[in-house]
């Protein structure tokens, strides 16, 4: 029952009013960013990470902060998915297929109130999945020896398209380059300096913030305005709830089947939060077989993926805090808020930091009771912010990122370096080089090297030292899986994922 | 040809990892000697790996996106343009009026209103400025308007 006492420091730690306004406020502005046009939880997290900064927060109060947008912004996606059959980010997409339709029905307050409580229960799965999970997983990890944990690196590259990822050489070039432009800066270890062509700025390295901003925040501005997807949606009306109590209950199953389902394909390498609400969903489906109206607007068609995806977003944080390797984009730039406040993340964080564990994970449970509070009576305000035209709120949002940039240091040198991350970004992207490889390499980038060193110090320069033991073989047998089956799979997934949304009745 | 973008993305970083790789022999050797890994080590395997990435995505390219044309990339090139000199006046001329700029430029390209767009572009220079320097006191550039 030590995990029992933690958890209580944890919420002795979050529950601080200091600490709690800034839940409350992350949980606001995730739920915002989790419903607003073209911002991703990715990016809305890396844009507040320079603020964070620049408040000169407190480790774990900025923790606090980034973790409550990550549980807003889960439950912000759904929001135009069940409004506008547009998913506010990709987990979202299965919750368009009976939330939609529940809107046109006229029971859009319903579907929002449903999904809010499906979210809460996903989330509160998958988080006490992750307080039983987590120090179990930390010690196992601590028996890992720099060869393990440079498999295990390789194992979060390898799996990082996912299942459904469309070419896994794509990954491995833009976690290449990601790894490649870390190296840029003085080598830790000899003091050579690395790729910095004499040019000062670069001495220290490239920084990991504004390169995630740029290739997030600015890249995302040149798509909007290459597509001209300035115009706003319409307003839409959300109705009145007539959600009875007894329907709640009625979906109580189904919400325990998604958490649990969610949070496992969270913790899973490959798997996210996509496919945790697209796995939740098809379940639901063929457990509930004719019973179920799915398709037509069956609330537990709502209630399956949003509680499957919460689930898999609480899921995603054990790998990141437990081995300090991220399983998604948007745990990949907490984990960069992490580095950045001088915290090595992996599984002596449990000890070392216990404080900042624990009050995060005490943070996202209070989070979640924040979220659902806010959720139901608030949505209104959420509903009409929907309407704010991205021609307006994209030059704010890329304002915000200039600001957060410029106030780390001060220098205009750094605004550059974010465009041009942004411009690269934008050109990448449209090649279909996935962001979050590249964002990982740069963080993960000079630990793998650090570790690859100390194996080969050790072992005398034997490199078969990298594939010695039984756990780094297996880890580097889970790699390669994860390279060769999404070019098995991926396609049979993606065409299945794709007929399930076809079948949805979509209209406009 | 189909796959052009995706083959000219691969000689391009062809040409990067064995530029990346040349220079990484170039170092000298570290003081002490090499122990088996030097400086170098890990950036030749870098190099080797995107060799191969870069090859592969010349032989077996995706097909193409669908690149902008046009007024399309017109109007891209002029975004790119705005947030350069922003960044380059932003000193010189201070937060709010760049800002008030470059906010306005920027959604008054992306379809609105001229006048709308910097009224938004004032406003929200005005508020993050005030939220910054006064309820924050972090400070932003005043530039021109140096007594404000």
């Amino acid at each position: 029952m030590e995990t029992l006492g933690f958890l209580m420091d944890g919420f002795a730690v979050a529950l601080t009013p200091y600490n709690l306004m800034f839940a409350l406020f992350g949980a606001f502005v995730g739920t915002l960013i989790g419903c607003l046009p073209g911002l991703g939880p990715a990016n809305g997290v890396a844009i507040l990470i320079p603020l964070a900064f620049t408040l000169g927060l407190p480790p774990e109060t900025a923790m606090i902060l980034l973790t409550s947008v990550y549980a807003g912004a889960m439950y912000g996606g759904r929001i135009s998915s069940i409004l506008l059959n547009i998913p506010g980010d990709e987990p979202a997409m299965m919750t368009c297929l009976d939330g939609y339709p529940m809107a046109q029905k006229g029971r859009a307050a319903d579907a929002l109130a449903i999904s809010a409580i499906a979210s809460f229960a996903g989330s509160l799965i998958g988080t006490i999945g992750l307080i039983m999970l987590a120090p179990v997983l930390a010690r196992f990890a601590l028996t890992f020896g720099p060869a393990e944990y440079f498999a295990l690196f390789l194992l979060a590259f390898a799996t990082l398209g996912g299942i459904t990822g469309k070419n896994p050489m794509k990954t491995v070039i833009a976690a290449t380059l990601g790894i490649m432009i870390s190296t840029v800066g003085i080598d830790i270890s000899t003091g050579t300096q690395r790729y910095t062509g004499g040019v000062l700025e670069l001495y220290e390295g490239i920084d990991f913030i504004l390169a995630i901003v740029g290739l997030f925040a600015i890249s995302e501005l040149l798509f909007f305005v290459e597509a001209r997807m300035g115009k706003g949606r319409s307003k839409v009306n959300v109705g009145k709830l007539t959600l009875s109590f007894k329907e709640v209950v009625s979906t109580i199953p189904t919400q325990l089947r998604g958490g649990l389902l969610g949070f496992i394909a969270g913790v899973l390498p490959g798997a996210g939060a996509s496919l945790g609400s697209f796995i939740s969903y098809t379940l639901e489906k063929s457990v509930l077989g004719k019973k179920g109206r799915f398709g037509e607007g069956d609330i537990r068609g709502v209630v399956a993926p949003e509680a499957g995806n919460n689930g898999a977003a609480s899921g995603a944080l054990v790998p990141m805090l437990t081995l300090g390797v991220p399983g998604s984009g948007t745990t990949a730039v907490l984990l960069a808020m992490l580095i950045s406040l001088n915290i090595t993340p992996g599984p002596l964080m449990f000890t070392q930091n216990a404080d900042i564990v624990w009050g995060v994970i005490a943070a996202l449970l209070i989070g979640n009771v924040l979220l659902l509070v806010l959720n139901i009576p608030m949505i209104g305000v959420f509903v009409r912010l929907l309407s704010v035209p991205p021609m307006y709120l994209l030059p704010i949002v890329t304002m915000v990122a200039f600001v957060g940039i410029y106030s780390i240091s001060h220098s205009t040198f750094d605004l550059y370096f974010m465009i041009v991350f942004g411009v690269g970004g934008f050109l990448l992207r449209k090649l279909e080089i996935p962001m979050v490889p590249i964002i990982l390499g740069l963080l993960l980038g000079p630990e793998m090297e650090k570790n690859l060193g100390h194996a080969l110090i050790l072992s005398d320069g034997d490199w078969t030292t990298l594939w010695s033991s039984p756990l780094s073989i297996g880890l580097w047998l889970v790699a390669g899986l994860g390279l060769v089956l999404p070019t098995l799979f991926g396609p049979i997934l993606r065409r299945r994922m794709r007929n399930a949304i076809k079948e949805g009745p979509v209209s406009d | 040809m189909t796959g052009l973008g995706d083959r000219i993305l691969g000689l391009f970083l062809l040409v990067l990892a064995v530029a990346y790789g040349w220079v990484a022999q170039q170092w000298p050797e570290p003081f002490g000697g090499s122990e088996g890994v030097g400086p170098e080590t890990f950036p030749t395997m870098l190099a080797v790996v995107l060799v191969v990435g870069s090859l592969y995505l010349m032989i077996k390219p995706d097909a193409d996106a669908r690149w902008p044309v046009g007024k399309s990339a017109l109007e891209l090139v002029i975004s790119i343009i705005v947030l350069v000199v922003y960044a380059l006046l932003l000193e010189p001329l201070g937060f709010i009026i760049s800002t008030t700029l470059a906010v306005g430029a920027l959604s008054w390209r992306m379809g609105a209103p001229a006048a709308k767009s910097f009224v938004t572009g004032l406003v929200s220079a005005v508020v993050v400025f005030g939220l910054f320097n006064y309820g924050l006191s972090l400070s932003l550039p005043n530039g021109l308007l140096g007594g404000f």
